[in-house]
């Protein structure tokens, strides 16, 4: 069940870099904030630490549900459907994507962390999610997209918080949610202004301001 | 109960004046707001300052001299702020730029964002202080968004994407710290967080962990404090906001992303036997200089201003890096100088922007003809944040000079001065230019008129008091706020 879940969330993070249609990204994260929770209650499961649980939840509610569906709303409204641009080419995403993969699995086997009984073997994920999350930022010209990597990032370090000490405190945890939750709010009123504003979400156009 | 009126204070202002923005006594109602705050926020200086420490809930709060030195920096420069926002704003409004409606979106984030920066300010947890942190990005990225031009929202998306990954790699930081510390203190797994409790046993973390979060945690505050080359989202959002907001972001934000990074600082110093503060020096350093050639060649004022407020917090920086009672005492001073300093000389380029119906520098000359009283002001303001004597920010960079000779940094000394007078020299050329000089042949109507005054006033009272002495009570706020830094708060508390 551990290797699935891992499994499926390098396999959707990879897809991030394929997709055409910025709807597939909203998907896609939602699969992956499943994921995470699905990680979250298998620990629970185990260690019968209730914060966990509390944690299972929120993400699916917030990371799953509520995120998903701003974003989604976002995307209908400003017509980003189709149009994710990259600065890289297809092949050239996917190959960088998978150098990352490599760097991030090595990375994690040198870093010789202590690291919690049951969730050490989700480190490596957690530092490869970290770094595609990063690169998908770097990578796509697109306002969405960018703020989709942003959550990745943020998943990355949950699931680092999970693998090394089941997670932070409860109220951090809490705070934690709550800012990426006004994060993306922030993000889909940026973008529907940006759209407004420019006719398109393309940051290309956003270069002006420089020296 | 004075830590909750604190944090409740601010929010109730943004939201009344939010609501009733339609009605004019809404820009009085937020000016009483602010002026409420800053009156807690010296309640619990005195409270602090007389020796004691503020908890509350279980650890959740926790103010000492240094989270109090910084709440009255956001204190003031908040009621400052909203002082000059009525003047500013109702100029606006009269403009047609924005209409009353949108001013209370901007009353509700100013108020909301000054939240965000106390909340920092009065927690112990580090997880927290990263939430707080966050949450300033994400109020300020709307205020910075908030004229909605095509270069304004450029401005907030840049600023928000990078303030966000700067800030994720922070959180990486302060997982590798909460591991150290659960290590250390293995019994109670809530306390690895606290910053009181990791600065007792911070002789015993780990110091591989301690080194690789502090480095995580230097880079993703540092993005927040403007240091280079993090510091690409600063001039871009400084010159796209709002004068006033672009005050309190220079102002008091950079100081509080600062505030984080010493915080951490204080425990990885110790835990790695002085050798945290190398990477200060380097990084101020690097800062101070990346700026030079940007101040030395620049059409746009609040442009420049914006870089230099990346200098000032290079100079902060490496006088904490530099260390020692001395060096600790000047980088607050200079914290606080600056503060006043800086936003004194948005308010005064604000004015002057509206006036003139433009930003650059080129088209601006004979400010003190054309306006009097904004004009010296923003001579005197210009001149003080470049380090001219008589004013405080002299002071304080003397300080930090004669500290860096002390602790025998021959060299960051030298290189220290040498750089702020190529600064200086950038600085005077183009003011001088500004100042003096032929007026254009159109220019606005706007008059300077009293809420302004009172808003320019304040700091400019307070920076040539300082400029000729420092007065006693603020020495000893400083001294104390430093020695947080050092463990001698550590005894004083208990």
């Amino acid at each position: 069940m551990d290797s699935l879940v891992i499994a499926i969330l390098l396999l959707s993070t990879l897809l991030l870099f394929r997709t055409r249609k910025a709807i597939d990204a909203v998907v896609i994260i939602a699969v992956q904030s499943a994921g995470l929770a699905i990680i979250a209650l298998l620990m629970w499961q185990k260690t019968g630490m209730v914060h966990l649980l509390i944690a299972a939840i929120l993400t699916i509610v917030v990371k799953t549900i509520v995120i998903p569906y701003i974003l989604f709303y976002t995307v209908k409204k400003t017509e980003a459907k189709r149009n994710v641009e990259r600065t890289m080419g297809q092949f050239g995403s996917l190959f960088i994507a998978l150098m990352l993969v490599v760097t991030g699995q090595y990375i994690a086997s040198h870093l010789s962390l202590p690291g919690a009984e049951h969730g050490m073997r989700y480190l490596s994920t957690a530092i490869i999610l970290v770094f595609l999350g990063t690169f998908t930022i770097i990578n796509n010209k697109q306002v969405l997209m960018q703020g989709i990597g942003v959550i990745v990032i943020e998943n990355g370090l949950f699931l680092l918080t999970q693998a090394i000490s089941y997670g932070m405190p409860l109220a951090v945890e809490l705070g934690v949610f709550f800012d990426l939750f006004v994060a993306v709010v922030i993000i889909a009123s940026l973008s529907f202004r940006i759209h407004s504003a420019f006719h398109s979400l393309n940051t290309e156009k956003m270069q002006d301001l420089r020296g | 109960m004075l830590a909750i009126g604190l944090l409740i204070s601010p929010l109730l202002t943004g939201v009344l004046a939010g609501l009733c923005s339609k009605y004019k006594f809404a820009d009085l109602l937020q000016v009483i707001g602010s002026f409420v705050t800053l009156c807690l926020t010296g309640l619990i200086a005195l409270h602090v300052f007389s020796g004691n420490v503020i908890h509350a809930f279980d650890g959740l709060i926790y103010i000492d001299a240094l989270g109090s030195f910084n709440m009255m920096l956001i204190a003031i420069v908040g009621l400052t702020a909203a002082i000059y926002s009525v003047s500013y704003m109702r100029y606006e409004v009269q403009e047609k730029v924005i209409t009353r409606r949108q001013l209370g979106r901007y009353y509700f984030f100013l108020h909301f964002f000054i939240l965000t920066m106390l909340i920092v300010s009065a927690v112990d947890n580090l997880g927290l202080l990263w939430v707080g942190i966050e949450l300033t990005t994400l109020v300020s990225a709307m205020l910075v968004a908030f004229y909605g031009t095509q270069h304004s929202l450029e401005a907030a998306w840049k600023y928000l994407i990078m303030g966000v990954v700067g800030i994720a790699f922070a959180l990486l930081g302060i997982v590798f710290f909460y591991l150290s510390g659960l290590n250390a203190i293995a019994e109670q797994p809530a306390a690895a967080l606290q910053w009181t409790q990791l600065f007792q046993v911070a002789g015993n973390l780990n110091p591989r962990w301690v080194e690789i979060g502090f480095i995580f945690i230097l880079i993703g505050f540092g993005t927040k404090a403007g240091l280079a080359p993090m510091h690409f989202w600063l001039p871009d959002a400084h010159s796209q906001a709002p004068a006033p907001v672009s005050a309190v972001l220079s102002g008091v934000l950079l100081n509080t992303a600062l505030y984080g990074i010493f915080r951490v600082y204080a425990i990885a110093n110790v835990t790695l036997q002085g050798h945290a503060g190398d990477y200060l020096i380097a990084f101020g350093l690097f800062s101070i200089s990346v700026t030079v050639p940007f101040i030395m060649v620049q059409h746009d004022l609040k442009r420049m201003l914006a870089f230099s407020s990346v200098e000032h917090m290079g100079i902060i920086t490496l006088a904490v890096g530099i260390g020692g009672p001395l060096g600790l005492y000047g980088a607050f001073l200079h914290m606080f100088n600056h503060s006043m300093t800086k936003s004194l000389l948005f308010f005064s380029a604000g004015n002057i922007a509206q006036k003139y119906h433009s930003k650059y520098i080129d088209r601006i000359s004979g400010v003190v003809k054309a306006m009097p009283f904004t004009g010296i002001v923003f001579l005197l303001a210009a001149f003080a944040v470049a380090g001219a004597p008589p004013f405080s920010i002299f002071m304080s960079e003397f300080t930090i000079m004669l500290a860096g000779a002390d602790a025998g940094k021959l060299w960051v000394a030298c290189t220290f001065a040498a750089l702020i007078v190529l600064i200086f020299a950038g600085m005077s050329y183009y003011v001088i230019r500004m100042g003096f000089g032929e007026l254009p042949a159109r220019i606005g109507k706007k008059p300077t008129d009293w809420w302004m005054r009172i808003a320019m006033c304040i700091p400019l009272s307070l920076i040539l008091l300082c400029g000729l002495y420092v007065p006693e009570f603020l020495e000893k706020v400083i001294h104390t706020a430093a020695s947080v830094l050092q463990g001698g708060g550590e005894g004083f508390g208990q």
